[in-house]
C-alpha cells in the first residue's frame, strides 16, 4: 500500500513568529519545522504500510527556499522519499493556490492508494486545503479522521464529531484528513535520522509540474489579507463560590464545553 | 558521525538527534523521575523507550545493533535527558564505558553476547573499579582473579558502585598475574549479578535518586573463561578504553544538569515579581549571575564535545587530556548552576516542590567522580603544563 502524506514546514511555533507588514503574512525566511500536526498523518501513515506488509509513504509538501528540514524529520520517522516544490512564484498563494501545487505534486509522487493531510495547519488555520485536493484529484474526500483500516479496496474511518465519531466508508484511492492527538507520532531513531540524510527529495518548481505561474502565488490569489488586528483579550474568568452546589455548575459549564 | 574540530556547529544530523532525544526525554521529565526516586523506583520504562528508539545505543557499531555514531552522539543524547530533567546516569555506565570497552578490546563473540543486549538497553551493565582503600587508582585495587582450570575465580570488594541492583551484570576490574612477568595487572571481567558469591549492600546516600550506590562482595564468585574480557595479554589500555567516555559522558551529563537549572531560573526570573510589577530579572544582582552561568556552560560543552571528537577522531592521548578539562569544567558548571538556581528561587528554591535542592546536592557528584577535581588539576599541571608530579 503506497501512502501520500502532505506535511507542511511552518516557522517554529516555540519562536515567536513575525508578520511582514506589508504582504500581511507569516515571515518564512527562517528554519522551518514539521508542523506537529502533520506528524500524526506521517505516524499514522506508517503504520497503514506496516499492517500491509507492502508499500511506502511520501511526502508532499510545498514551501520556500528549498527547505528540507521538516522533511527530513518525518523521512527520519520512516517516509521513504519526498517530493518538494519549492518556487518564488509561489509566494502569497492562498489556499486554493496551494491545492492546485499539492494535487500536482501528488500526482507526481506516484500511484497512492491513499493521500493523509492534517486536518488544518498550524501557521494557517484555513482547514480547507484538504477537501480542495480531493475535489481537484477527482477523489472522495473524509475528514477528521481518528482511526483509518483498509479492508481491500475500502477505506474504513472513525470521523470524529462533538458527540463522538461517525462510521464511514469509502473506495480508495481517497483524501483523508486526520485529527491531531490520534496515535502517538515516533520519536525519529538515531538509524533513522541517519538514513533520511540520503532519502531522495524530488524537488520542483511550478515548471516541472505544469502550473501556470498567473494561476498561484500573487497573481493567483482570490484571497487576500486585508488588516491585521490584536486578537481581543481574553474575558476574566468566572468565579464559583462553593455553596455545597458549586459541582453542579462545574458539570455545566463543563458540559457546555462538550468535554463530558 | 565526527566532528570536524573547525567546526563549530554540530551535524545537522545530531541536531536532529538532540530534538528527538528532547521530546522523548521531555515525555518523562523531572516528575517522573523525582516520583521513581520517592518510590523507590527505577527509571526502567524510559531507559526502554531509549534503548527501543536506538538512543542508548548509538555508539555502539551497527553490526551490533547500535547507531554506529560515535562519543559524540550518545553524550549529546544524555545532555539532552539531564536537560530535561531527567539524568540517565547508567547512561554513563553500560553503553559508554561497558559498550566502548567491550567494542574495542572484547573478542567478536563478546561483542555478540554483549553489545546488542546493551544497545538496546535490555541488559544494563554496571562497572566496578572502586575500592574503599583504592579509589579510582587502578594499580592499589586488591580484588584479585586466579585461573583454576578452565575457570576465574575472584575475590575482593568494590563500593561506590551505580545501579548495581537493576543492573544484569557487573563489568568487575580486577588484577591478574601477568603470564610472563609474575606482575599483577589490571583486567577486566563480565560478573552476571546473579551469580553464586557475589552479593551487595546498599549505601545510604543524602540526595534522592533513582539510581543507587551499593557495596559489592565478591567472594570465591567462578566464572567462565569467556567472562575475561580480551586477550589475558589485554593490559591497562583496556581501562582507558572505558575511562576517556566516563568523564566525556560525565561532562555532558553536568552540562545538562545545568542546562535545567539555568532553564528554571531564567523562567523564574521573568515572572516572579516582589517590588511592584518587574520581575526579578530586571535587577543586575539577578540577571548577571545567571549570564555568568550561561558563558561557563556553553565553554564547558565546547570542551566535552571537543574531547568527544577527539575520541571519535582515535586520538585517545589528546581525549584524554582535554576528558579530564572537561570532567572538571562540568563539575563547576553543574555545581554552579544549580546553586545559582536555587539562589534565584529564593526559599522556593529549598522547597521539595521545586525539586532543586535535591539536584543541589546530586550535582555536587560531578566534582568528585569518576576523578576528583584536585586529580584533575594534577593531571593538568602534569601533563598539560610539564610541571613536576605532585603525588
Amino acid at each position: 500500500m503506497n501512502v501520500v502524506v502532505c506535511v507542511k514546514q511552518i516557522p517554529d511555533p516555540a519562536d515567536p513568529g513575525a508578520l511582514d507588514p506589508n504582504t500581511k503574512t507569516l515571515k518564512r525566511d527562517g528554519k522551518l519545522i514539521l508542523d506537529e500536526s502533520d506528524s500524526y498523518g506521517v505516524e499514522m501513515a506508517l503504520q497503514l504500510v506496516d499492517a500491509a506488509g507492502s508499500g511506502e509513504v511520501t511526502l508532499v509538501s510545498m514551501a520556500p527556499n528549498g527547505e528540507v528540514s521538516g522533511l527530513r524529520t518525518a523521512l527520519a520517522m520512516g517516509a521513504a522519499k519526498a517530493v518538494l516544490v519549492s518556487d518564488d512564484a509561489l509566494a502569497g498563494s492562498d489556499a486554493l493556490g496551494t491545492s492546485k501545487v499539492l494535487a500536482k505534486a501528488i500526482a507526481r509522487a506516484g500511484e497512492a492508494d491513499l493521500i493523509l493531510t492534517a486536518t488544518e495547519s498550524s501557521d494557517g488555520y484555513t482547514g480547507t486545503v484538504p477537501e480542495q485536493i480531493a475535489e481537484l484529484l477527482q477523489l472522495p474526500s473524509v475528514t477528521f479522521a481518528k482511526e483509518i483500516a483498509v479492508d481491500g479496496s475500502t477505506l474504513k474511518v472513525q470521523r470524529q464529531t462533538e458527540a463522538g465519531y461517525d462510521e464511514v466508508e469509502c473506495p480508495l484511492p481517497a483524501v483523508v484528513s486526520v485529527t491531531a492527538g490520534v496515535v502517538e507520532p515516533r520519536y525519529p531513531s538515531f538509524k533513522g535520522i541517519m538514513a533520511a540524510k540520503s532519502k531522495p527529495v524530488d524537488q520542483v518548481t511550478i515548471a516541472d509540474l505544469g502550473i501556470d505561474a498567473a494561476s498561484v502565488g500573487w497573481a493567483g490569489a482570490g484571497q487576500e489579507i486585508v488588516e491585521i488586528a490584536q486578537a481581543e483579550a481574553r474575558e476574566a474568568g468566572t468565579i464559583i463560590e462553593d455553596d455545597g452546589e458549586a459541582f453542579a455548575q462545574v458539570v455545566k459549564f463543563l458540559d457546555d464545553l462538550k468535554v463530558v | 558521525m565526527n566532528t570536524n574540530d573547525h567546526n563549530f556547529s554540530e551535524p545537522d544530523e545530531r541536531v536532529a538527534l538532540r530534538e528527538s532525544v528532547a521530546k522523548l526525554a521531555g515525555k518523562y521529565g523531572r516528575e517522573y523521575v523525582e516520583r521513581q526516586a520517592a518510590s523507590g523506583g527505577k527509571m526502567t520504562e524510559m531507559w526502554l523507550e531509549m534503548g527501543r528508539t536506538g538512543f542508548l545505543g548509538v555508539n555502539i557499531p551497527e553490526e551490533y545493533g547500535g547507531g554506529g555514531g560515535g562519543m559524540s552522539d550518545l553524550a549529546a543524547v544524555l545532555e539532552e535527558c539531564a536537560s530535561a530533567g531527567a539524568p540517565l546516569l547508567m547512561m554513563v555506565v553500560s553503553p559508554a564505558i561497558c559498550g566502548s570497552i567491550i567494542n574495542r578490546c572484547g573478542t567478536a563473540a563478546q561483542k555478540q553476547t554483549w553489545l546488542p543486549a546493551i544497545a538496546d538497553g535490555t541488559h544494563l551493565m554496571a562497572f566496578g573499579i572502586t575500592e574503599s582503600d583504592a579509589g579510582s587508582n587502578s594499580h592499589q585495587i586488591t580484588t584479585t582473579a586466579r585461573r583454576d582450570g578452565d575457570e576465574w575465580v575472584l575475590n575482593g570488594q568494590k563500593t561506590f558502585i551505580s545501579g548495581v541492583d537493576e543492573a544484569h551484570s557487573v563489568l568487575i576490574v580486577a588484577r591478574i598475574e601477568d603470564e610472563k612477568t609474575g606482575k599483577l595487572k589490571p583486567a577486566l571481567f563480565v560478573v552476571p549479578t546473579d551469580s553464586p558469591g557475589f552479593s551487595t549492600a546498599p549505601i545510604e546516600m543524602g540526595w534522592m535518586a533513582p539510581e543507587k550506590q551499593f557495596t559489592l562482595f565478591i567472594d570465591d564468585v567462578r566464572l567462565p573463561k569467556s567472562a575475561l574480557i580480551g586477550e589475558r595479554d589485554g593490559d591497562l589500555w583496556q581501562l582507558f578504553a572505558g575511562l576517556n567516555p566516563e568523564r566525556i559522558m560525565g561532562a555532558a551529563l553536568s552540562c545538562g544538569i545545568a542546562r535545567y537549572a539555568l532553564d528554571r531560573a531564567v523562567e523564574y526570573a521573568k515572572e516572579r515579581k516582589v517590588w511592584g510589577d518587574k520581575p526579578i530579572g530586571t535587577h543586575q544582582g539577578v540577571a548577571h549571575p545567571l549570564a555568568k552561568v550561561k558563558i561557563e556552560l556553553e565553554q564547558a560543552r565546547l570542551l566535552w564535545q571537543k574531547a568527544a571528537a577527539l575520541y571519535d577522531a582515535g586520538d585517545d592521548f589528546g581525549a584524554g587530556e582535554y576528558a579530564n578539562m572537561a570532567k572538571y569544567a562540568g563539575g563547576e558548571i553543574s555545581c554552579n548552576a544549580t546553586d545559582v538556581a536555587v539562589h534565584t528561587h529564593g526559599g522556593n528554591g529549598l522547597t521539595a516542590e521545586y525539586g532543586l535542592a535535591n539536584m543541589l546536592v546530586a550535582a555536587r557528584l560531578g566534582r568528585i567522580a569518576p576523578v576528583s577535581r584536585e586529580m584533575i588539576l594534577n593531571f593538568v599541571a602534569m601533563h598539560s603544563l610539564g610541571l613536576p608530579k605532585s603525588y
